[in-house]
C-alpha cells in the first residue's frame, strides 16, 4: 500500500513537474561583441534579472490559467545592421513569442524595415514579429513597422525640458555651442535634429557646431573652434569615448563654458571611467536613476547578474514585466503549434497599451508605438552621477 | 594663417604615432616580404596591458604604464609571430594575411570582452603643459609623443645598422636563401624582427592612449588603416619612407579636416593614397617604377 501511495506521489510530482516545463520564451538581441558591448551585457543582465523575479513569484498566467516560466535568451548582433536582420530571422524561426533590442539605432532602423510595415497587409511579406526595443534611441523608429515598439525615452521632450530649464535657472547663458559625433546614428540625430532646435526653441542663440568621429583620435581642431565661439553652454552629442577625448582637449585648451550639457548615453558608467574629472558638471536628461524603491530593487538584482543599471538596461527590465503583463492580458496560449498567433496577439496587446508601469512611474505609450517616459536631470559629481533636478 | 599653420603643427606631431605603427608594418614587411595586418591591434593590446600596471601599484607613474606597455607589446609581437608566421606555411601569400586579419579580430575581441568596451582612461605625461607663443600653442604632451617617437626611430636604425641582429635582418630581408647560406638564423631573425616591431607598437599604442587621453578598441581600425596608408607612402619596407610619410599624413589629415571638415577628411586622405598608387607606387622612398 505504502508503495502504491509512493508511486501515485510521485505521478503527481512528475506530472507537476511537466506542467512547470511549460516555458515562454523571449529573446533579447543587441551588441555583446564590439565596442558597444557593455550595452548587451547590462540589457541581458536586466532581463535575465527581470525574468528571475516573475519566475519566483510564479511565472507567466497562460490562456488556459496554468502558470508558465519566462526564459530568457540573447543574442549578439555585434551593432551591425545585416548581423541584426539576420538575428531577428533567426528568433523568428525559434518559438520565441518577441524579441526585445536591439542596442543600435542603425541596426534598428534597418531590422524594423525587413517587418511587415501594415498589419493584416496582405500584400506585404514582410515578417510578422513583435520587437520591443530596449535601447536603440534615435527618434522616431517605430513608425517604420507596426510590429515594432520601444520603451526609449522621448529625447525631443527631455531636451526641451532640459533647455526650457536652463533658461529659467540661468537666465544669463545666452549661447550654446555644439559638439557632435557625426558618424553614430543616434549621436548625430540627436544634435542636428533634436539638441540644436530645442536649444534655440528656448531662446538659445546656437553658435555653431564642431564635429569628429567616433574613433577620433585627436580633437585639436575642433576644440579650437569651440573656444573661438566661447558659448556659455557646450552641448556635445557623443558617446563616451569620443566625449572623453573632447573633454580632456578642452581641459588642455583651457576651454571652460559655464555649462555643459551630454548625450542621454552618456551617462553611464562608461563615461566616469573614462573622464571623470573633465566630465564634472555635466548635466544629462535620463531616464533612470536608482532614486525609488523600485528602481534601487530592479539595480541590485541587475547586479547579481553582473550587469550595470542605466536609462538603457532598465528599459530592458521594465520591457519584461510589461510583456508579462500583456502575455496575461492576451491570454497566451504558450503552445508551439499556435505560437504565430500568439506573437500576433502580444502586438496587439503592446498597441492596446495607453500607459504602463516604469521604475521611474507612469510612461505614456504613443499612437506610433513609442514611449513618453518621466526623467530627471543627472549631473557628473565626484566621480558619480548625483540628480540634480526632477522637471516631473 | 594661423589656425592652419596650428593643425599643420598638430597634425604633425601626432602623426609621430602614425609613423610608429607604419614603421612596425614596413619592418615585417621587409624581413619577410609579409603584412602583418593584427600589427595595429597588437599595438592597442599592449597599450592596455600597461594599464595593468595600475592595478599592481596603486598610483603608479606613467612611464611605469609606458614601460609595461613597451614590454608587453614585445611579448604579443613574438606570440603573433608564433601563431601567424611560424607555423603557417609562407610560401601561400594569403596564408599569412589571412591569419593576421584573424589575429586582428581576435586581439580586438578579447580587448572587448575583457574591458566590456568601456573606454578607459590612459595616463599622459606633460598633459598639462602647453607651450604658447601668442595665439601659437603646441601641446607638451604631444611633443613628448614627438620626442619619444623620434627616440624610438633614432635606436630602431642604431640596431639595424649598428649591431649584428640588425646586419642579421638586413641580410635577411635582401636575401633570405643567401643569409641562410652564411648561418643566419632565418627563423630567429624573423621572430626577433617580430619582437622588435612589438617593443614599438606597445609604445606607439601607449602614446597614442596618452594622447588621447582614453584608450578604446575602437581604435584598432582607423590605426590599421592609418598604418597602411603609411607603409604604402612611405614606400613598402622603407623606414625613413613610414617616419616621413607617417608625419606627411598626420599633417595633411588636419588640413583636410581643417577645409573640408571631419566627414570629408578621410575621403582626401585616401586620395592622397590613390595619387600614390597612380604616380608612385613604390611609395616616396622607393626607386620609381612603372605602371599599366
Amino acid at each position: 500500500m505504502k508503495k502504491l501511495a509512493l508511486a501515485v506521489a510521485l505521478a503527481f510530482a512528475a506530472s507537476g513537474a511537466f506542467a512547470q516545463e511549460k516555458t515562454i520564451k523571449i529573446t533579447g538581441f543587441g551588441a555583446k561583441t564590439g565596442p558597444v558591448r557593455t550595452f548587451g551585457i547590462n540589457s541581458h543582465a536586466a532581463m535575465n534579472a527581470a525574468a528571475d523575479q516573475i519566475n519566483r513569484s510564479g511565472g507567466v498566467k497562460l490562456a488556459d490559467g496554468s502558470k508558465a516560466k519566462i526564459a530568457v535568451e540573447f543574442l549578439d548582433d555585434g551593432c551591425n545592421a545585416e548581423q541584426g536582420i539576420s538575428v531577428i530571422r533567426r528568433i523568428a524561426g525559434t518559438d520565441a513569442v518577441v524579441a526585445v533590442g536591439p542596442t543600435c539605432s542603425n541596426v534598428a532602423e534597418s531590422l524594423f524595415g525587413i517587418l511587415q510595415k501594415k498589419v493584416d497587409d496582405k500584400g506585404d511579406s514582410g515578417l510578422q514579429f513583435p520587437v520591443f526595443t530596449d535601447v536603440a534611441i534615435k527618434v522616431g523608429l517605430a513608425k517604420i513597422s507596426e510590429w515594432a515598439f520601444r520603451n526609449v525615452p522621448n529625447e525631443e521632450t527631455m531636451y526641451s525640458s532640459v533647455f526650457y530649464w536652463l533658461h529659467s535657472k540661468h537666465p544669463e547663458l545666452k549661447t550654446v555651442y555644439g559638439g557632435v559625433e557625426e558618424d553614430f546614428a543616434h549621436s548625430r540625430a540627436t544634435w542636428h535634429v533634436t539638441m540644436k532646435g530645442r536649444a534655440q526653441a528656448n531662446n538659445f542663440q546656437v553658435l555653431g557646431e564642431s564635429k569628429w568621429l567616433l574613433a577620433d583620435t585627436s580633437f585639436a581642431t575642433q576644440v579650437r573652434e569651440m573656444k573661438k565661439a566661447n558659448a556659455d553652454i557646450v552641448a556635445i552629442s557623443a558617446h563616451p569615448f569620443s566625449l572623453c577625448g573632447a573633454l580632456k582637449e578642452m581641459q588642455r585648451q583651457g576651454v571652460k563654458p559655464k555649462l555643459l550639457v551630454g548625450l542621454t548615453s552618456s551617462s553611464s558608467l562608461e563615461t566616469l571611467q573614462g573622464c571623470a574629472k573633465q566630465a564634472e558638471g555635466i548635466i544629462i536628461p535620463t531616464s533612470f536613476a536608482p532614486v525609488t524603491k523600485e528602481g534601487k530593487a530592479a539595480s541590485e538584482a541587475t547586479a547579481k547578474y553582473k550587469g550595470n543599471a542605466d536609462l538603457h538596461s532598465m528599459a530592458a527590465w521594465e520591457n519584461m514585466f510589461i510583456l508579462k503583463q500583456v502575455i496575461e492580458a492576451e491570454k497566451i496560449s504558450g503552445n508551439k503549434k499556435d505560437v504565430q498567433a500568439d506573437r500576433r496577439k502580444i502586438r496587439d496587446g503592446l498597441a492596446k497599451l495607453k500607459t504602463t508601469q516604469g521604475l521611474m512611474g507612469v510612461t505614456k505609450r504613443t499612437d506610433d508605438r513609442e514611449a513618453d517616459k518621466p526623467y530627471l536631470f543627472v549631473q557628473a559629481k565626484g566621480g558619480q552621477w548625483v540628480v540634480l533636478h526632477n522637471p516631473l | 594663417m594661423l589656425d592652419f599653420l596650428q593643425s599643420v603643427c598638430d597634425g604633425v606631431l601626432f602623426g609621430a604615432t602614425y609613423a610608429l605603427i607604419g614603421i612596425g608594418f614596413t619592418l615585417v614587411f621587409g624581413v619577410m616580404h609579409k603584412l602583418n595586418m593584427s600589427y595595429a591591434a597588437a599595438s592597442i593590446g599592449g597599450a592596455y596591458a600597461g594599464l595593468l600596471v595600475l592595478q599592481v601599484v596603486a598610483g603608479a607613474a606613467p612611464w611605469m604604464v609606458f614601460l609595461c606597455a613597451f614590454f608587453a607589446g614585445g611579448l604579443i609581437g613574438y606570440l603573433v609571430y608564433l601563431t601567424c608566421f611560424h607555423f603557417i606555411p609562407l610560401q601561400s601569400p594569403l596564408a599569412t594575411l589571412m591569419s593576421t586579419v584573424g589575429m586582428l579580430l581576435l586581439i580586438d575581441e578579447i580587448v572587448v570582452h575583457v574591458t566590456d568596451g568601456v573606454p578607459q582612461s590612459y595616463p599622459a605625461m606633460f598633459d598639462d603643459v602647453m607651450l604658447r607663443a601668442g595665439e601659437f600653442t603646441v601641446r607638451g604632451d604631444l611633443l613628448l609623443v614627438f620626442g619619444v617617437a623620434v627616440l624610438c626611430m633614432i635606436a630602431l636604425m642604431a640596431l639595424l645598422y649598428r649591431t649584428r641582429l640588425g646586419l642579421a635582418t638586413r641580410a635577411v630581408s635582401q636575401q633570405s636563401v643567401a643569409a641562410q647560406l652564411c648561418g643566419i638564423r632565418v627563423g630567429q631573425v624573423n621572430a626577433m624582427t617580430f619582437v622588435v616591431t612589438g617593443l614599438l607598437g606597445g609604445i606607439a599604442g601607449a602614446l597614442i592612449g596618452a594622447s588621447v587621453g582614453t584608450l578604446s578598441p575602437l581604435l584598432t581600425t582607423p590605426l590599421t588603416v592609418k598604418g597602411l596608408i603609411v607603409t604604402v607612402i612611405g614606400g613598402l619596407g622603407s623606414i625613413p619612407g613610414a617616419i616621413i610619410a607617417g608625419l606627411l599624413v598626420g599633417g595633411f589629415e588636419n588640413v583636410f579636416q581643417q577645409f573640408r571638415g571631419v566627414t570629408e577628411r578621410d575621403l582626401y586622405v585616401m586620395l592622397l593614397l590613390f595619387a600614390f598608387l597612380v604616380f608612385r607606387p613604390d611609395g616616396l622612398f622607393a626607386p620609381r617604377s612603372g605602371h599599366n
